[in-house]
């Protein structure tokens, strides 16, 4: 057994913008997107129903097109660095997919559990594998370590938050939603804060 | 730059008996809340650490507003823990020594740096002043040959010279989960160093019309 697992949401806490509005934005389905997010936030349809109703929206735009747009959106690099340099025990636990992810996943250097996906010959989305359960993820650390941190900003982190030994609310992108800060030990509002902290713990 | 590299703020306490309706370090004195007071102070400081409970969504906000970098440490349990708890959980994890200190003081700046430069080389070190308060803890005092000063006893009902000022410098692993007083606390460590600082903690709609004054003559000087 290892001592500590730090365990990070991906959107809105190590990249500096969400992923999906930007993706939207660039592929011209903001509004679309943006009607669903709103529908998902307001717990108007489930988290599960809104994803695959995402994914299948951007279904006909290539993987690799998204991928590139992921690529481009900015990493903060406090807590980039703070992965980068213990790979090891820190994780990204994020429900976007593999396929669009895995250049970010290449640049820190760290496990990540995520939704996975199928790439058609064509290069565009195939069917959804696995929608990632948070929860699902810290269980499965929970059995190669004595202590999970778990950092998030969202209503879909509660569930890994429920199951972690020391929980921080990070508001460095967006304010992080009430409802996790309410289960939360720490609030955070930026990237060097969260790395100062973490290193004490 | 002070020795000591981390502050915890304890800001979490219900402030009920000013009956202002809002936390303690939220209340204005000559022109600014008493948490702007206290940052503006530990500009220096590398890490500080606010202990929220009661009304958190104000404090955080207003936290965050005036210094981004601060970490917000939450005390759910803030109305039935005691101040020492808002510690305890403040320094948790801790290693190095750390100021505690009540989030309804103002303090005079230059007896606050005074206190902060002696917390960097004398540890524990805690703070008295000159009893005025309605609802003082008394420090029993010794001076040594030096002319520093050093608390033997605390004690509600015997009246000293000196009150308790509600901060110090503790050494990690020094307070208690779930303790009692933070005084009762140190009590136990007894005889400690001790220096006077000049500042005013108010609990009641008195205090805080003698608290106002201390404040417009501090911003005087500033």
């Amino acid at each position: 057994m290892k001592d500590t697992a730090y365990c990070f949401d991906l959107d809105g806490t190590v990249t500096r913008d969400e992923l999906l509005p930007v993706i939207a934005s660039e592929v011209g389905l903001a509004e679309e997107i943006g009607f669903l997010t709103r529908l998902t936030i307001q717990g108007q349809i489930p988290f599960e129903m809104s994803f695959r109703l995402r994914c299948r929206l951007l279904s006909e735009i290539p993987v690799a097109t998204v991928a590139k747009i992921v690529d481009q959106v900015p990493l903060d690099e406090e807590i980039a660095g703070f992965i980068r340099n213990d790979p090891e025990r820190c994780f990204i636990i994020t429900g976007n997919l593999d396929v669009w992810i895995e250049k970010i996943a290449a640049k820190l250097g760290c496990g990540v559990f995520s939704s996975t996906a199928e790439r058609r010959a064509d290069g565009r989305l195939g069917p959804l594998k696995n929608i990632l359960r948070k929860s699902h993820a810290i269980r499965e650390l929970r059995s190669k370590f004595d202590r999970l941190v778990c950092i998030g900003e969202g209503f879909n982190d509660m569930p890994m938050f429920e199951e972690a030994d020391v929980r921080i609310a990070y508001g460095g992108v967006h304010p992080p939603a009430q409802a996790l800060v309410e289960i939360s030990d720490y609030i955070i509002g930026n990237g060097s804060a969260l790395c100062r902290l973490l290193k004490t713990l | 730059m002070p020795l000591v590299k981390n502050a915890v703020i304890a800001a979490a306490g219900l402030g009920s008996r000013l009956g202002h309706g809002k936390p303690k370090c939220l209340v204005e004195v000559a022109g600014k809340p008493i948490l702007e007071w206290q940052l503006r102070l530990l500009d220096d400081v590398e890490d500080i650490r606010i202990v929220v409970g009661y009304m958190e969504q104000d404090v955080v906000r207003l936290a965050l507003s005036l210094r981004p970098d601060v970490v917000i440490v939450r005390n759910p349990a803030f109305r039935s823990t005691t101040t020492q708890q808002s510690y305890w959980l403040g320094g948790r994890y801790l290693k190095d020594p750390c100021v505690y200190m009540d989030g309804d003081i103002i303090f005079d700046p230059a007896s606050f740096h005074a206190f902060l430069d002696r917390a960097g080389k004398v540890c524990p070190l805690i703070a008295i002043a000159a009893s005025k308060t309605e609802q003082a803890v008394f420090a029993e005092t010794i001076q040594d040959g030096n002319g520093d000063f050093k608390v033997s006893a605390f004690s509600r009902s015997n009246k000293t010279p000196w009150e308790w000022a509600n901060i110090a410098c503790l050494p990690a692993g020094m307070l208690q989960e779930n303790g009692g007083d933070v005084f009762s606390r140190l009590a136990g460590f007894t005889p400690l160093n001790a220096q006077c600082v000049e500042c005013f903690e108010f609990d009641t709609d008195a205090d805080l019309v003698q608290a106002e004054k201390f404040g417009q003559k501090i911003r005087s000087q500033s």
